[in-house]
């Protein structure tokens, strides 16, 4: 067997998949990570192949178990994204790193990210993160959600936990909503019989909340965004479509 | 999240380094990633793992073998283990793929999960498992077609 992937030779549906299923799973060498890595910028097939198996996988990761990160680990991020963001910033170089400034950051950076579709998450990502983790969060779960269209095509939000019991639904990008419309946000943890509403929000809006009526976040805990009359559903739960949907990622 | 990562580079201060990479990345790269296919949690948990196994695999390159040395090196290898008829991994009830690894047998179930959640070469997990290298590899092609085809 060869261990060289030649980035032009073309592979049957089969060895598509095979190739994608290994790298996933993680046994290739790294020369043949290298090759897929390379590969998968211009090849869809695979690119699809591997969400696919990513996906099938991705929840097999809780057999590993939690650990929890320290807080130091999330100050060297946030040290590391302001020295990455310094040189296209005019703020000044000795401004606090206390929350509200970030956020203004944060805010700043969706803004300019704003219609640049799915690319822009991975900005705010890492944005919220540092929101999240700055030095004021020391040891209550982190919680990170992206809201994608249910067919993950486009990410519309992103929700960012500092603690179990509060947190941030962030826009990513330009959102319509039809006149005598309304989204409505909801949440659901595994083991809870239905969605609970966590009010209408306005799109384009950065939006806080407190879950202090709720049992406190938990790892995997469902978020959607549906599309209601402009009231909000008439009902307990959901009765329009579903626009944005995620999972939390507890960090 | 960082449990995960421990569990394949084997290391806290190392995990912790990845993560930091990984957001750092994310930061950099953001203009020139396509449309992903996955939902975002799946895709945060790729970004993540796929860094941890990088720096593996760089870390430990395996010197390769041409598959008849290693067919040679198998069937000089002891064939004796018994038969591995015990799961290492406790894989029941965590998604959809339940259905089709239960197809599989608990040592095929055990390659591929040693490879997913260890993050082991196939070296690696030849060497847990104590079966040949040619073994273990046609093992991992077979059950991921055996999982295609389960799903299809």
């Amino acid at each position: 067997m060869t261990d060289h992937l030649d980035p032009m030779s073309s592979l049957g549906p089969d060895e598509t998949d095979d190739l994608a299923g290994e790298y996933v799973l993680g046994t290739l060498s790294a020369e043949r990570r290298e090759a897929v890595e390379h590969r998968l910028s211009q090849d869809s097939a695979l690119q699809a192949a591997v969400w696919r198996w990513e996906s099938r996988l991705q929840p097999y990761t809780a057999l590993a178990e939690p650990v929890a990160p320290s807080a130091q680990l999330w100050q060297r991020i946030e040290r590391s994204l302001d020295h990455q963001d310094a040189p296209a910033s005019t703020r000044s170089p000795d401004r606090s790193p206390a929350g509200h400034t970030l956020w203004e950051r944060l805010w700043d950076n969706v803004t300019l990210w704003r219609g640049v579709s799915f690319a822009s998450v991975l900005a705010v990502f890492g944005l919220a993160a540092m929101l999240a983790f700055g030095p004021g969060a020391q040891t209550s779960p982190r919680y990170m959600v992206v809201l994608m269209t249910p067919q993950h095509t486009q990410a519309g939000w992103v929700v960012e936990a500092s603690s179990s019991q509060q947190l941030s639904l962030i826009p990513v990008g330009t959102i319509e909503v039809p006149p005598g419309k309304a989204l409505e946000f909801w949440t659901k943890a595994d083991d809870w019989s239905g969605p609970v509403s966590l009010g209408l929000v306005q799109p384009g809006q950065t939006q806080r909340l407190s879950l202090k009526d709720l049992p406190p976040l938990e790892d995997n805990q469902l978020f959607e965004l549906t599309l209601e009359d402009a009231t909000g559903s008439p009902l307990d739960r959901p009765t329009g479509p579903i626009q944005f949907i995620g999972r939390a990622v507890e960090l | 999240m960082l449990g995960v990562v421990i569990r394949i580079v084997g290391d806290r201060g190392i995990a912790e380094d990845i993560i930091h990479d990984a957001f750092v990345r994310i930061w950099n790269k953001a203009h020139t990633f396509d449309a992903q296919r996955g939902s975002g949690k799946t895709w945060i948990f790729s970004v993540t793992r796929h860094l941890a196994l990088n720096h593996v695999r760089t870390r430990h390159r395996e010197v390769t073998v041409d598959d008849d040395t290693a067919e040679r090196l198998d069937a000089e290898r002891s064939q004796e283990a018994a038969t591995d008829t015990q799961d290492h991994f406790d894989w029941l009830g965590h998604g959809e793929l339940d259905r089709c690894l239960g197809q599989l047998s608990p040592e095929r179930r055990n390659c591929l999960f040693h490879a997913y959640v260890d993050g082991f070469s196939h070296q690696e997990i030849a060497t847990r498992l104590d079966r040949p290298l040619g073994t273990v590899k046609a093992w991992i092609k077979r059950s991921l077609a055996a999982l295609r085809e389960c799903l299809s």
